[in-house]
């Protein structure tokens, strides 16, 4: 009985699935024949809408560069673009790319909450997938402790390890309270308390004195200046990085919040042409991270990519359009080793193993996919200045960090890496 | 049309969706999966709205409450069991339901809907912001259940989802909607519709009317709960998004797009709510303008949603023949 369930079960598992494939099913041959199919899953509207659009220039880029050069190892590269919504949606958009659209590798996403909600439900449906961001420290050993075919970015902590690192390098001594202001997720929690676990790591003594947590997307910070202002502290520290930054600089502006209080903004680089001069003051910290786009020794690569969205849309990318790039060039660099070393055309899991250790040069300098599937990649962060030919601050002084000295190594725990780690300032 | 024909319609409308593995491609049997999530969730929620006249904003809470409870039975209690997780989910609902219900039910109109939805968002902070309990905003993994005791782990997901799951849904969907029918035709059903149109005639004729509601507000809440189970398997994962007011909002879009006059009215409109908002999403970014777009002209020009257009059409037919 209990045998005849259990094979009445697989019969109609395997009827379904080879039911449902039957209108699908090809020739290899043919299926190489046509373009590689890339599907982009990024935000398109609401609060990440600006950072989604950035990152999408970055792969239609990176497309046109490949197609011109003759495609992926012969092949041309055609996209299909879906938005990124909540996890439950996006989830259905990626199944979507893999059964409908049969795309051959999946690459995108901005939210944390997405990218660890998709990880194991791409691991599942064997889905080549790379993401451009949102990869925090939060369920990422629960949910994706080896995978086998997602690729993450750098850890999203790197921003505030380096912003951390900065403010202890330019600013110790100089103040003894802090306070934050951060989004009230993984990714601003997380951020906080790597700060504070680096000061004490550096031996800094310092008193909290404020800690404020606005829900993402929130546009009226003016209760949250308020307490900020009134706990008077010497340096904030804000990891704030959507539409709500902007509000925030205008706001705090306004209250006099900037008069004798130090910033650090690890992640600000996502808004900064929208952070106005008027308002924006020099002298703060702040995260331009795997892409600083007037960077005065920039890479040729990197001056005709910004001369290419300038002219697209009149505005100057963030580091997203680095992390678009970047993965579309790993995938890249993955499937031409692998067709290499077969001599044909690879599998899914040929093409994956293949990328673990591939090298790219990309918009923001060099980077690598580790073996654990986790990218390295060149970070820049520094003080601001107003001397420049722009509405809006860019950097004064540039400092430069390679991620491995900023993310923890394969397999370590991020927060015991911060306890132990040798980092040099 | 007759009783006899409507039964034919839909036993013929049960077995085609039923033989979807044989004509549909594996990525819309997916997508029929979370549109019978959401018309046994519907099927609830339409009992409160459409037969007792409670308009709820917060029902996305009980969906919450149905994925959270299929993920803390999957992934931290490590049972898997499909039926256990299933009473384990409408038993928590209940458990909320009775309490809020108790002070909501006193209320109707606006500020009925006012307080369910201020104990949606009061549940959705918990999801939210005890985030070493629920894991925050990333919510909770829910494992693969095993369905009538048998691991189907030897299958991919795909084939999972695709086969015995989808009928396993089915089942459920014409399990829940031959219960639903059987309440609404009951004279529990008629107590609903006698207090929707007027409480106070109702009450003189012997309707304990806050009990009724109660009792449509828990059962409701049961209704939604089930759907969140089904919802959080395909996702693998329960998040604090599934308890948002949003999501109590695209539960009523639904119900009025198919109609909140007629049973089946929900059922279409969850299945109308998820093919369009796939159509449009994949052609424009601006799908949700055009959701607005739809719901206003459905508001305005067709109150009796989807299900009303087809009655019209099908009254105009036999008129025709007649």
């Amino acid at each position: 009985m209990d045998l005849g369930r259990r094979k009445a079960i697989k019969t109609i598992g395997t009827a379904g699935v080879v039911a449902a494939t039957l209108p699908i099913l090809g020739f290899p041959a043919i299926a190489q024949n046509r373009p590689l199919r890339v599907g982009i899953i990024a935000p398109k509207a609401g609060i990440a809408g600006t950072i989604g659009e950035c990152g999408l220039q970055g792969t239609l880029f990176a497309v046109e560069k490949i197609n011109a050069a003759g495609g992926i190892a012969g092949r041309m590269v055609e996209l299909v673009i879906e938005e990124e919504t909540n996890p439950k949606d996006s989830i259905e958009r990626l199944r979507k790319l893999v059964l409908q659209d049969k795309v051959d590798c999946v690459q995108g996403i901005v939210s944390s909450g997405v990218s660890l909600a998709m990880g194991p439900a791409a691991e599942e449906m064997k889905a080549l997938t790379i993401y451009w961001d949102g990869t925090t420290q939060d369920g990422v050993d629960e949910t994706m402790a080896k995978p086998r075919y997602v690729f993450r970015s750098t850890d999203n902590e790197c921003e505030a390890v380096m912003a951390s690192l900065l403010v202890v390098k330019h600013w110790k001594g100089k103040f003894k309270t802090i306070a934050g202001i951060n989004p009230d997720y993984s990714y601003g929690r997380n951020n906080w308390a790597a700060f504070q676990a680096l000061l004490k790591k550096f031996g800094i003594e310092f008193t909290v004195v404020a800690e404020q947590w606005p829900k993402v997307g929130t546009l009226d910070l003016t209760s949250h200046v308020a307490a900020l202002k009134a706990a008077k502290p010497d340096m904030i520290f804000s990891s704030l990085l959507f539409a709500d930054l902007p509000v925030f600089m205008r706001t705090a502006h306004s209250a006099g919040l900037m008069e004798g209080t130090r910033f650090a903004f690890p992640a600000a680089g996502f808004q900064h042409t929208a952070l106005k001069k008027e308002f924006t003051p020099e002298g703060m910290i702040f995260g331009h991270n795997t892409l600083y786009f007037d960077h005065p020794q920039a890479n040729a690569l990197q001056k005709e990519f910004v001369a290419y969205y300038h002219n697209k849309t009149k505005d100057y990318p963030h580091w997203e359009a680095d992390r678009a790039y970047f993965a579309m060039q790993a995938y890249k660099a993955g499937v031409e080793k692998a067709q290499k070393a077969k001599n044909a055309w690879p599998s899914i899991e040929e093409i994956a193993a293949a990328m673990e250790g591939v090298k790219v040069d990309s918009l923001g300098g060099p980077g690598r996919m580790r073996e654990d599937h986790i990218a390295e990649q060149t970070f820049y962060q520094g003080i601001t200045t107003h001397k420049n030919k722009y509405d809006f601050p860019t950097l004064g002084v540039v400092d430069t960090m390679y991620s491995d000295q900023l993310q923890k190594p394969p397999g370590a725990n991020f927060w015991k890496w911060i306890e132990t780690a040798q980092i040099k300032l | 049309m007759t009783p006899r024909l409507t039964t034919l319609v839909i036993v013929g409308l049960v077995a085609l969706v039923g033989s979807a593995p044989l004509w549909a491609t594996p990525y819309h049997i997916t997508l029929m999966i979370p549109a019978m999530a959401y018309g046994i969730a519907l099927l609830g929620l339409n009992l409160l709205f459409g037969y007792a006249g409670l308009l709820s904003f917060g029902h996305a809470m009980f969906v919450g409450i149905g994925a959270y409870t299929t993920a803390v039975f999957t992934s931290k209690l490590g049972i898997r069991s499909f039926e256990l997780v299933l009473v384990a989910s409408a038993v928590a609902a209940a458990l909320f339901a009775i309490p809020i219900g108790l002070l909501t039910v006193r209320y109707v109109r606006i500020f009925f809907g006012m307080l369910t939805l201020a104990f949606g968002m009061l549940f959705h902070s918990f999801l939210f912001k005890f985030y070493h309990l629920t894991g925050g905003d990333s919510g909770m993994r829910v494992v693969r259940p095993t369905l009538l005791g048998q691991d189907t782990q030897e299958l991919d997901k795909i084939a999972f989802l695709t086969g015995p799951f989808f009928l396993y849904v089915l089942a459920l969907l014409v399990i829940l909607g031959l219960v639903m029918l059987r309440i609404v035709h009951s004279p529990f059903g008629l107590h609903l519709k006698a207090l929707r149109e007027n409480a106070r005639k109702a009450e003189y004729l012997g309707v304990t009317v806050r009990r009724f509601r109660l009792a449509a507000f828990v059962i409701s809440a049961i209704y939604c709960s089930i759907g969140g189970v089904i919802l959080a398997v395909p996702t693998g994962i329960a998040d604090p998004e599934l308890a948002y007011w949003t999501h109590s909002g695209n539960l009523i879009f639904m119900t009025l797009l198919g109609g909140f006059t007629n049973f089946f009215g929900p059922i279409l409109g969850a299945f109308s709510f998820i093919l369009l908002q796939d159509q449009l999403m994949s052609a424009t970014q601006y799908w949700r303008f055009f959701l607005g777009v739809v719901l206003a002209l459905i508001v305005i020009l067709f109150p009796r949603g989807l299900m009303g257009i087809l009655e019209s059409l099908m009254a105009r037919f036999s008129r025709g023949r007649s």
